[in-house]
């Protein structure tokens, strides 16, 4: 059981850049009774989402389309609650697994092994799931006794075999993916396709955004366009396209 | 996992003050209280992901010594060549009994590690940290348990270089009772480390340059705290000065017990005001605050 409830949600970025986020320039407009703060003013604003409304329940299958910046990956991570609204309401219910950049926080020192137990530990894995989850993810990847060795040592596919092993591993009720798919060379490709259709399956709700239309045409039941950090529809998967192709 | 948020105006507050003045007149206790909620709820799920901030604290301090053969002790050998040396120096230069002088330094030198990296180390928590900010919804206080749990580890690898002082000044210093107040002392700095700790962390993610500033205001702190110099040398009517230095305090709850001690009550009612404090302002922050961490990043 899970759940998606956004209402009127707006996300709002301050975009730092290096003279706003010195602490001597808010000193200095202090000390100086405000007359540098033309520079101080150059602080940028971003409405990454705005206003969204958007409710969704077991078994939606969701892509989101829209041009680069039109805030597919904000929306994710709205969703994966690493934002938090700044105006509106949101309500998410169930267990969420972020399929955002799967390679992050592997580090190269260690041996997959130990990867994975962190990796676990932090997806809420208990240490006897982790065990469990080993000897699934040796088989899987394909690294075998490589699991054993310093990830340094790994090829780039293989970096990339184990982190997707890893990330799919997780059986979440919400499934957010950007860009996963396609992961490693040819071969594993197809694996790693069948391995993701099996979790789209397993899992109650799935948002993913790719840039590929095959993929969403094949694996959605509705589509979001985003423009600008807006909604511009929400529904059917083809209309959804030819709105988004009108555009182009 | 429930996640609610209604609109929350102290958090446009810091990003757009046009936006703010406009909303002033609505701002509403209902929505300061969701906010304060929802810091309770990142503080309790905090303690209770304490598994991973232990295998990221273990992991740390695996890292750095990785592919070394001493591995972790090294960390007690490189703070065995420190104090040892510099006890025999100092303890000359200062013409001082060494009987007295020596396991006051080395007590004195490790408590003074462990206060001065974790504060040091705090300014880096969340900056450390982005990579996981980003990707993956994680209570923000378990970045700030990673370090203090890293730092009270490597304590207690460095905890050894007591042990050939205990037996060789056993006429000066000794195990007793009072060495157990270790633990109530670790409680306690345990809890500000987290305070502060938080404070620091924030304020260095927003603006870049406090954690500089901190780590040179530190290095300042050392001096002008007994840790290399016993009070007992300052002139009576200057002892006062250095007994406002709440570093002072912090540091006796570790060099009081190691040395078979007990703090005065002077140093606890410090600690107690500082721990005060801390808990209010780590709060006043946090509560805020907390949901533009990330965007800080």
């Amino acid at each position: 059981m899970a759940m998606i409830d956004l209402n009127g949600v707006s996300i709002i970025f301050p975009v730092y850049n290096v003279s706003a986020r010195s602490f001597k320039k808010d000193f200095l407009r202090m000390a100086t009774g405000g007359s540098v703060v033309e520079d101080a003013k150059h602080r940028v604003v971003v409405h990454a989402l705005q206003n969204i409304s958007l409710s969704l329940r077991d078994g939606d299958r969701v892509g989101l389309i829209g041009h680069n910046g039109a805030g597919k990956s904000t929306l994710l991570r709205l969703l994966a609650r690493i934002y938090e609204p700044a105006l509106g309401y949101a309500k998410i219910e169930g267990r969420v697994s972020p399929m955002l950049d799967i390679t992050h926080s592997m580090e190269d020192e260690f041996t997959g092994r130990e990867n994975i137990a962190v990796r676990g530990a932090i997806f809420g894995l208990t240490h006897q799931e982790i065990q469990e989850k080993i000897a699934e993810i040796a088989d899987f990847s394909g690294l075998g006794d490589y699991l054993s060795m310093p990830m340094r040592t790994y090829s780039s596919g293989m970096f990339v075999r184990l982190a997707f092993a890893i990330a799919s591993c997780i059986e979440p009720d919400i499934l957010l993916i950007d860009e996963v798919f396609g992961a490693g060379d040819a071969d594993f490709m197809e694996k790693a396709r069948k391995k993701m259709v099996t979790l789209l399956n397993q899992s109650n709700i799935v948002v993913m955004a790719n840039h590929a239309d095959d993929v969403i045409r094949q694996f959605c039941n509705k589509a979001v366009y985003l423009e600008g950090g807006q909604v511009k529809y929400f529904g059917d998967v083809n209309t959804a396209f030819e709105l988004y192709k009108e555009e182009l | 996992m429930v996640m609610q948020t209604e609109p929350d105006l102290l958090g446009v507050q810091h990003v757009d003050v046009d936006v703010c003045d406009r909303m002033e007149q609505s701002i509403d206790f209902r929505l300061q209280s969701r906010q304060s909620d929802l810091a309770w709820v990142d503080i309790k799920e905090g303690l209770t992901h304490w598994r991973i901030w232990l295998l990221l604290a273990y992991q740390d301090i695996k890292l750095r010594y990785r592919r070394s053969i001493l591995g972790p002790f090294w960390i007690t050998l490189s703070m065995a060549i420190t104090v040892y040396s510099m006890g025999f120096l100092y303890g000359h230069l200062f013409r001082t009994d060494l009987n007295q002088y020596y396991p006051f330094l080395v007590a004195g030198m490790l408590a003074w590690a462990f206060i001065s990296t974790v504060i040091t180390e705090q300014t880096e928590a969340f900056i450390g940290a982005e990579n996981y900010i980003k990707q993956i919804k994680l209570p923000y206080t378990l970045y700030i348990h990673r370090i203090v749990t890293k730092n009270i580890i490597i304590f207690f690898h460095n905890i050894l270089v007591m042990l050939p002082i205990y037996f060789i000044f056993h006429e000066s210093i000794k195990i007793n009772f009072y060495t157990l107040l270790l633990i109530p002392g670790f409680l306690v700095l345990y809890f500000n480390a987290m305070t502060y700790g938080l404070i620091l962390a924030m304020t260095c993610a927003r603006y870049r340059d406090v954690s500089q500033l901190v780590k040179s205001l530190i290095q300042i702190v050392f001096f002008l705290t007994p840790v290399m110099w016993s009070p007992a040398v300052l002139p009576p009517n200057k002892q006062f000065l250095i007994s406002l230095n709440p570093f002072y305090s912090f540091l006796e709850l570790i060099r009081a017990p190691l040395l078979g001690v007990a703090p005065t009550f002077f140093h606890l009612a410090i600690v107690l005001g500082a721990t005060i404090l801390g808990a209010f302002f780590a709060m006043r922050l946090f509560v805020p605050h907390r949901s533009r961490i990330v965007y800080w990043l």
